[in-house]
């Protein structure tokens, strides 16, 4: 019986790295401090796996596989590279230089989860700090349109609400919570001040909030928002020593979009006028956050981008797969660590049906189920090491606790292996 | 003026990347160099020739150059894009980022054009008969300036985003505006003869730059105040040249009438202004 201690975990944007997993003969047995999500994962990540190669529906060498993925992408005039968000920083690498190599487009999950927060902070900047320093310094934190109990199960309790800090010696008590929304959840009971605003409002309501911020009193209700209520927690929001908004889906997919976050981020950016404060978004996969930073140190820009003039170029709407496959223009796609078939809006989806798609998988997903060329992979964080990016853009290493299942290769090393193919078929050309 | 025609062939299914087609860059040249000058399909790269029939003559110089593209273009990109003088007339419609930081000339589509018509323009005339999808005359994304000179006239609606982060020149929209317009607005003259979708103005510093309403606003932000309602002179001589020079009647219908006037964004200590017919 092995003890492996400090194990990253790869499930959400926590990255929580205080597990602690037993593993015996290579099976893993017990997954110590995890979440509900987190153990489940790790103790069933074996079940339901893909264990061999299919090219067309029919079982293949990997030789055979990543030489039709090799073909299928080295002759298509317009690639798309999609996925990246939920595998190790090595791997997202090989996606990068994949696109560039076909003169592709590279995008990944962030273009239908925190997309506009990306724009928002390239138009107007950014105030962070690690969530080290929210757990020590922050008492005052704003949940917005986010519900960590949902899906971040243990952020209160690592990071945000309840942990005794430096200067929170506290914990819990040292916080005033606040959650802004547009109806109840766990987050709001929790908290000791839930506003509710209305649908589509949130533009409107972090406005006038920010006015109110700059000394201007409102005088009349905004998104549902009684006047005073807003005048009250500007006052409180400027006393605090250190403030903190964490903002999820519910700003980003909203009415309004990147604004809200350029909105929400120009609060922040006033608040700094008269006490600390920062904003972070709650990324969903664990690696999203590594999918913006690695495209970005590779092309300078952190999703949709498009080599096919050779050199990279950005534009979300544009070069973002949802929209290329809407509009039928990808005639070959590689999907790395992702399922967009079940989450893309059907016209897109029914693209990847049409053209040669590579999917390179755990496990059987309705995107494994339309493409020509599947690939089972090890799963990063559990089967393979790397690096990962927390959703406050702090990386932390993944472990191996156990050798891949049916001593599959790694997202990394297929990816290799492809690059290397194309490589050569390009150079035939 | 010296006038070239380029007619589409069979256009291929992924767009058609052509920032080839501006008076600029076939100035000076033989036809069958024009016929050669590279466009993009994919990853590919191709010759203008073998999507365009090329008829006519080229000038000197591109401010002796007219080019006048006879069909459908939906498909292709960057048409007229950082074209600096001459004219170009397309007669049917454009795909994304036509005359985006053109510079001077004119470019005049009797269609509809797609997403970032216009997008950081420079100088010029960007006329657009029908509609204009989002992002008209915007910042590209990441960049603090959008418009800082020239003038589009749409005829048709706008898409989200008209006018983001615009600095100087003018936006005429003779039908209705989608939501942020006028967003970041530093400066710069936006008009609307038709309906204005809400938040327009948002976050706008101001800078002297103002967003006159004549059709109506769906609301105005929370951090807009309302200060007065006046007949300003300034806008009746802007609307004369609008329907004088720029051929916009409805501008005409309105010489006299009063505006109520909002201030913001307070939210930003902004000074923009948002003038509002009286109906
Ligand atoms: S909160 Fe997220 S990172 Fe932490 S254990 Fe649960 S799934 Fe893993």
């Amino acid at each position: 019986m092995a003890v492996f201690t400090d194990v990253v975990c790869p499930f959400c944007g926590c990255l929580c790295d205080d597990l602690e997993i037993t593993v015996k003969g290579n099976e893993i047995k017990g997954a110590k401090n995890a979440c509900a999500i987190s153990r489940s994962k790790f103790m069933s990540h074996r079940e339901n796996r893909i264990m061999t190669p299919t090219v067309k529906g029919k079982e293949a060498s990997l030789e055979e596989a990543v030489e039709a993925a090799a073909k299928a992408l080295a002759s298509a005039k317009r690639p798309l590279v999609y996925g990246l968000s939920s595998t190790e920083c090595g791997a997202i690498a090989r996606c990068v230089e994949l696109a560039e190599i076909t003169g592709g487009v590279v995008d990944n999950t962030s273009s239908v989860c925190h997309g506009p927060t990306i724009l928002a902070l390239q138009q107007v900047g950014e105030s962070k700090a690690s969530l080290g320093e929210v757990k020590n310094r922050a008492d005052l934190v704003a949940f917005w349109g986010s519900n960590p109990p949902a899906a971040h199960i243990r952020h209160f309790a690592r990071y945000s609400v309840t942990p005794k800090g430096l200067y929170v010696p506290e914990g819990r008590k040292g916080r005033y919570v606040v959650n802004v929304d547009v109806r109840e959840t766990p987050t709001s009971r929790v908290a000791d001040q839930f506003i509710k605003v209305d649908h589509g409002g949130d533009f409107e309501l972090l406005l006038a909030l920010r006015a109110a911020v700059r000394g201007t009193e409102i005088t009349e209700d905004v998104s549902g928002v009684p006047a005073e209520e807003i005048n009250a927690l500007a006052k409180r929001m400027k006393e605090a020593k250190m403030g903190i908004v964490f903002f999820g889906l519910g700003l980003t997919q909203s009415d309004g979009r990147h604004m809200n976050i350029d909105a929400a981020v120009g609060l922040v950016a006033e608040l700094n006028h008269h006490t600390k404060f920062v904003l972070t978004p709650m990324r969903g996969h664990y690696n999203v956050a590594g999918a913006n930073t690695v495209t970005t140190w590779q092309s300078g820009y952190p999703y949709a981008v498009d080599f096919a003039r050779g050199y990279p170029r950005y534009n979300p709407g544009e070069y973002s797969a949802v929209d290329m496959l809407a509009k039928g223009e990808p005639d070959a796609a590689i999907i790395v660590a992702s399922d967009p078939a079940a989450t893309f809006p059907a016209d897109a989806a029914k693209h990847l049906a049409r053209i040669p798609t590579i999917t390179l998988e755990q496990k059987v997903t309705p995107t494994t189920m339309l493409s020509e060329v599947v690939i089972p992979v090890a799963t990063a964080g559990i089967e393979v090491e790397g690096t990962a990016y927390r959703m406050d853009g702090f990386s932390l290493r993944l472990s191996k606790v156990v050798e891949p299942h049916g001593g599959v290769k790694s997202d990394r090393e297929v990816l290799d292996m492809i690059v290397e193919r194309v490589k050569a078929l390009k150079e035939d050309a | 003026m010296k006038e070239l025609m380029l007619t589409p062939k069979k256009l291929p299914d992924l767009p058609l990347e052509a920032e080839a087609i501006t008076p600029d860059s076939v100035a000076g040249k033989t036809l069958k160099e024009v016929k050669s000058l590279p466009v993009y399909v994919g990853n590919t790269v191709q010759k203008l020739g073998d999507y365009f029939d090329v008829k006519g003559e080229t000038a000197e110089t591109p401010s002796d150059q007219l080019v006048a593209i006879q069909g459908e273009c939906g498909n292709v990109k960057y048409i007229g894009a950082g074209m600096t003088a001459g004219r170009l007339i397309v007669e049917g419609c454009v795909g994304m980022h036509a005359g985006a930081e053109m510079e001077g000339g004119e470019l005049s589509i009797t269609g509809s054009a797609s997403n970032w018509a216009g997008a950081e323009m420079k100088g010029g005339l960007l006329r657009i008969q029908g509609d204009a999808g989002h992002q008209l005359g915007a910042a590209y994304r990441g960049s603090p300036e959008g418009m800082t000179g020239g003038v589009i006239v749409v005829g048709g609606d706008v898409g989200l985003e008209a006018g983001a982060f615009m600095r100087r020149g003018m936006l005429i929209i003779q039908g209705d505006a989608d939501s942020f317009l006028g967003v970041h607005m530093n400066g710069g003259e936006i008009f609307v003869f038709g309906n204005v979708a809400r938040r327009l103005g948002a976050e706008a510093k101001g800078n002297g730059g103002f967003i006159a309403c004549f059709g109506g606003v769906e609301s105005i932000l929370p951090t807009y105040v309302y200060d007065t309602t006046f007949r300003p002179d300034f806008l009746k001589l802007y609307l004369r040249q609008l329907r004088d020079q720029l051929g916009v009647e409805a501008a005409g219908e309105y010489l006299d009438a009063s505006f109520r006037r909002y201030r913001g964004d307070i939210a930003v200590g902004g000074t923009a202004e948002i003038l509002i017919a009286e109906p």
